[in-house]
């Protein structure tokens, strides 16, 4: 394993303006990823985990401590160049697995490729979407593909950029029973495959149990 | 103190809302064009029918060839009557006879107008509102020319002698015009008996003028057209205005038309913000219901709520509404009451309502259908698409028939709205589709500003007719009006004809060419004028060559026509068929114009037979010409080979140029022959100018109200799917789109529906403007600097589009994940 952490968050704190004072939604939280490391951050609603996951990824700005991507400091960073960090080395998965409704399946796949400027973006997408079983379906717009068939075309377009660390939040929330198993054997095979570090948030102690690692997130503090 | 704070709370509150803010702003447009345009129809019924009755001497006129039975005269005793007879007779003296057209009136004689008198040949001209004393009559200038009487004289009219007492100039309902065969004579109706003229035999022409309040016309009216002998006819002002498919009805129509897209695009607009207001409202009515709210309480609470935004707006664009109404009259001059009644004030005010009914009370009352608990966990469609459908058809045909108020005219402005609304559409629809299939290999902004376009089509098509139509209005509204007039006027040759000059007699041609040489004028030809009307086509009586419906809508069989002889075919003029005569060919040749050709039915080889005031003219057809009836050159419909006319009284008629500042020298030649008419064509023009002025004005006021409608929808469109549309942008961020990128592609979206709107709008203008081209400008299309009003337009959709979808750029990528 190596032993410089691809992502780690030290002394992480989120306070927001409430009607009766500050509301702290995460007190002193650190945490270290390292490549090809899988690591999944449990709780109840409320407790804080998308928030967690926002800041690590650079989507919000703590309000205590810091987070280094790939041994930049997210602080320093603008909006812009976090963006360009996040387009170069990560990927994400949601809940509600939020395709581009306007772009085909093969086009939403492409979407984070051209974005990083890839000339060989729809030969690539391609590919990706047949690693998911889905290459027949390429023309097909998310409307017309299944919950389980667009959260595969999420996972291809997270996996097709190669990131190096990979934000999955509630991965298999929205999905049946079936089609969630079936999602969550290909995100782990993927993850293994290509050597992406994942960055799981749920309440699903079964998909947590798959992880190399495991936080429990309780009134804004991470537990071991 | 707490009161009136809490009430501000309460009824400003809700405007921080932006659909609440759209659809009172939505409601204030669609009141201010409902309204101004009900009112001011008002107004203009009321001043057409006053202008059409005294054109018609009355709202009603029975005509027969006999008086009114007794039992005809009854049913008329509960309106007011003038009767009036009209006859041929001669006048004689000193040997000269004169045929003239006879009137005999009582009073109160004139029913609508008044008559203009002169005391003298040429004395200052005075009105009076009522017909001449017993003893007395009145007589047309040129009569008093030709007999060479006074006022003053004496003249004797069958067996009565009369005393000529003032000079006739015009009566409201005379219609005498240039051209019109017989001068008139008016008398009083006690006189008629002593004249001796109503005889066995004697064609006479009994009219009943009749005026009183509507319903008692109708009912009059109702009652005689039981009871109207074969000789009698009826007419009213409705009649003269459906005979004539007046200028007036054709704008009502179109203003119609045009406040009938604004209250369509408004309630598009309500009905895109209701939907918000709906989720709004959702959650509250969910909770009320739990807490044990009666279905009554919920929907006093929604409607109290939608209220505070309804009414005042409804209000205020009713007001705005007025305030113009206000400034035309005052603009106008027209005074007296406000023409509306209480039912039209009243659907002024209601027909806002009447639009939010239809368009957004469905939507609203949809909340009343769903269980608390389906609303709580956000889920259950409870929408009636049937019914939400239905009453977005029924309000605005609701007011199609409010604003026509005829079928036949509800049915055309019904019958466009459906073209425009599926036609438009459609034509955008394969464009649109084809470049969804070509964007798939193009750059990835512009692929993703399209595809935001082409795959939400049920909006994006409605939205760019909507846009087109509005460009293409207020293009063409600015491009019409006084522009095509000045820009027609630039056609015209430098030295076109600026005066016409009628009822020039043989001496006085001299005397006019040596004032045009003196005063630098440019005369045109003289042409001869000899009233005739036609009578006959290859000798049938046009009666019977003619169908009844022809013979009523052909102007041409309905007046004197002036005709005339020429040796050469003038210039602008050119031969379709046959062949103009020779230099040295005979009388008997005739050629006809070309529509009124095509009209009656008229061919080469055909003769032709006109009735004048000394006998008949008949001439064999030997040519069809085009007439360029905008070169302001003398132009007739049937002009002979030269000798035709030799046998008739003809006076003379040309035209000519005179430089800038002469025109008011021509008192000099007037006073040489003041027989003579003139006509000003500069006056005239300035004159069509001030009425294309205020036309265009009024059209620009509507396209510029439509446009801002159109705005509107896209400013709807745009809250309707701001949240998605902010999500959109937070997962570009996401997936490393920088900030640049997400503008640019929102701009460029917007760039391409105003572009899509502006191609076609400036289509459908150039279509529009290639007939008037081919009429007025030799084929070339009047491209003037509005044709750039598109680009404009692209500009401003671009620009609003931008600032009313900000909200969503600024979503941070965060939202993506609260979002699930």
């Amino acid at each position: 394993m190596n032993p410089s952490p691809i992502l780690s968050a030290l002394h992480l704190g989120k306070t927001v303006p409430g009607p009766e004072g500050d509301l702290t939604l995460l007190d002193d939280v650190s945490l270290d990823v390292h490549a090809g490391e899988s690591a999944a951050i449990l709780g109840p609603s409320g407790s804080g985990k998308s928030t967690l996951l926002g800041l690590l990824a650079g989507l919000d700005r703590p309000t205590t401590g810091h987070v280094r991507l790939q041994d930049q400091n997210l602080n320093e960073l603008d909006e812009d160049e976090l963006a360009a960090l996040r387009g170069r080395w990560c990927g994400f998965v949601f809940q509600s697995f939020h395709l581009v409704h306007d772009l085909t399946a093969l086009e939403n796949v492409m979407l984070p490729l051209e974005l990083k400027g890839d000339p060989a973006a729809r030969e690539t997408a391609t590919q990706w979407l047949g690693r998911v079983g889905l290459h027949q379906r390429r023309s097909h717009f998310p409307n017309q593909l299944s919950g389980g068939e667009q959260q595969r075309v999420a996972l291809a377009r997270a996996f097709a950029v190669e990131p190096a660390l990979l934000f999955a939040d509630e991965p298999t929330g929205s999905l049946d029973h079936a089609n969630g198993r079936h999602v969550s054997e290909l995100l782990f095979e993927l993850n293994r495959d290509e050597g992406t570090a994942l960055v799981l948030v749920s309440h699903d102690e079964e998909l947590a149990g798959r992880c190399d690692r495991r936080w429990r997130l309780e009134e804004g503090r991470l537990h071991a | 103190m707490r009161r009136p704070r809490m009430l501000s709370r309460t009824a400003f509150r809700p405007w921080r809302d932006g659909a609440f803010r759209l659809l009172g702003t939505a409601l204030a447009i669609a009141a201010f064009a409902l309204s101004s345009v009900l009112l001011l129809r008002a107004e203009l019924n009321e001043r057409f029918d006053q202008r059409t009755a005294e054109v018609l001497g009355g709202q009603l006129v029975l005509d027969g060839s006999r008086a009114p039975e007794p039992a005809q005269r009854e049913l008329m005793d509960a309106v007011r009557t003038v009767p009036a007879v009209e006859f041929r007779t001669v006048l004689v003296r000193n040997e000269q006879t004169l045929l003239v057209s006879a009137r005999a009136v009582a009073p109160p004689y004139p029913l609508f107008g008044r008559l203009t008198l002169a005391p003298e040949r040429f004395g200052t001209e005075y009105t009076a509102d009522h017909g001449p004393p017993p003893g007395e009559a009145w007589l047309a200038g040129q009569a008093l020319d030709r007999l060479g009487v006074q006022v003053g004289d004496t003249i004797t009219v069958g067996q009565k002698e009369l005393k000529l007492s003032a000079v006739l100039k015009r009566e409201p309902d005379g219609g005498a015009g240039f051209y019109s065969m017989s001068p008139r004579l008016l008398m009083h109706h006690d006189d008629l008996q002593a004249t001796g003229v109503i005889a066995e035999g004697t064609r006479l022409d009994h009219e009943t003028l009749i005026a009183g309040p509507p319903e008692r016309i109708a009912r009059v009216r109702s009652q005689l057209e039981e009871n109207l002998r074969p000789d009698q006819e009826l007419e009213g002002v409705d009649d003269a205005a459906e005979e004539t498919l007046s200028p007036l009805r054709q704008l009502t129509l179109w203003i119609s038309l045009s406040v009938l897209l604004v209250a369509l695009l408004c309630g598009a607009a309500i009905y895109l913000a209701s939907g918000e207001r709906v989720q709004r409202h959702a959650r509250h009515a969910a909770l009320m219901r739990c807490f044990g709210a009666s279905r009554r309480q919920v929907l006093d609470d929604l409607l109290g709520r939608e209220f505070v935004a309804v009414l005042p707006a409804s209000l205020i664009g009713s007001g705005l509404g007025v305030l113009l109404v206000w400034a035309i009259r005052r603009q106008m001059e027209w005074q007296g009451a406000w023409s509306a009644g209480p039912a039209v004030w009243a659907l002024a005010l209601l027909a806002p309502l009447v639009l939010w009914a239809s368009f957004a009370l469905p939507r609203l009352l949809r909340l009343l259908r769903t269980p608390a608990g389906e609303v709580l966990r956000a889920g259950g469609d409870h929408t009636r698409p049937a019914l939400e459908l239905g009453a977005a058809l029924a309000g605005p045909v609701a007011l199609a028939a409010l604003l026509t108020q005829s079928w036949q005219d509800l049915g055309l402005v019904l019958g466009i709205l459906v073209v425009l609304g599926t036609v438009l559409p459609a034509l955008f629809w394969p464009g649109l589709r084809w470049l969804d299939r070509r964007s798939a290999r193009w750059p990835l902004t512009l692929r993703l500003a399209l595809r935001r376009l082409s795959r939400r089509p049920l909006l994006t098509l409605p939205l760019l007719a909507a846009l087109t139509l509005a460009i293409a209005t207020l293009t063409l509204a600015g491009q019409t009006g006084t522009r095509l007039i000045d820009d027609w006027q630039g056609q015209l040759p430098d030295k076109a004809a600026n005066y016409f000059l009628f009822n020039l007699l043989d001496e006085d041609k001299p005397v006019l060419r040596d004032w045009l040489d003196k005063h630098k004028g440019e005369p045109s030809p003289l042409y001869p004028i000899v009233r005739g009307r036609l009578t006959r086509i290859e000798g049938t009586p046009i009666r019977e060559a003619v169908t009844k419906d022809k013979q009523d809508s052909e102007e041409a069989l309905n007046r004197d026509l002036a005709l005339t002889t020429a040796e050469q075919v003038p210039e602008s003029n050119r031969i379709l068929e046959g062949e103009w005569w020779d230099a040295d060919a005979g009388p008997g040749q005739v050629s006809v114009e070309a529509d009124i050709a095509r009209s009656l039915d008229i061919d080469p080889g055909d003769s032709v037979t006109f009735v004048t005031s000394r006998d008949e003219v008949t001439g064999t057809v030997t040519s069809i010409r085009e007439v360029d009836w905008a070169s302001f050159e003398p132009n007739f419909y049937f002009m002979f080979s030269p000798g035709s006319l030799a046998a008739q009284d003809a006076t003379w008629l040309t035209s000519f140029w005179l430089p800038e500042g002469s025109g008011r020298r021509l008192s000099e030649l007037l006073e040489q022959m003041p027989h003579a008419t003139l006509l000003d064509v500069d006056a005239l023009l300035e004159r069509a100018e001030q009425i294309a002025r205020q036309a265009s004005g009024a059209a620009f006021l509507l396209a510029f109200v439509l446009m801002g409608s159109a705005l509107l929808v896209l400013g709807a469109a745009l809250l309707a799917g701001q949240n998605q549309r902010g999500l959109d942008n937070a997962l570009l961020r996401i997936l490393g789109a920088r900030h640049a990128l997400v503008r640019r592609v929102q701009l460029l979206e917007f760039v391409l529906l105003g572009a899509g709107a502006a191609l076609a709008a400036t289509a459908l203008v150039l279509a529009a403007l290639w007939p008037l081209g081919q009429r007025l400008f030799d084929g070339a299309l009047p491209i003037s600097a509005w044709q750039l009003l598109p680009l404009a337009a692209i500009a401003l959709i671009t620009v609003l589009g931008g600032l009313l979808s900000r909200r969503s750029l600024a979503q941070p990528p965060l939202a993506l994940l609260k979002a699930g």
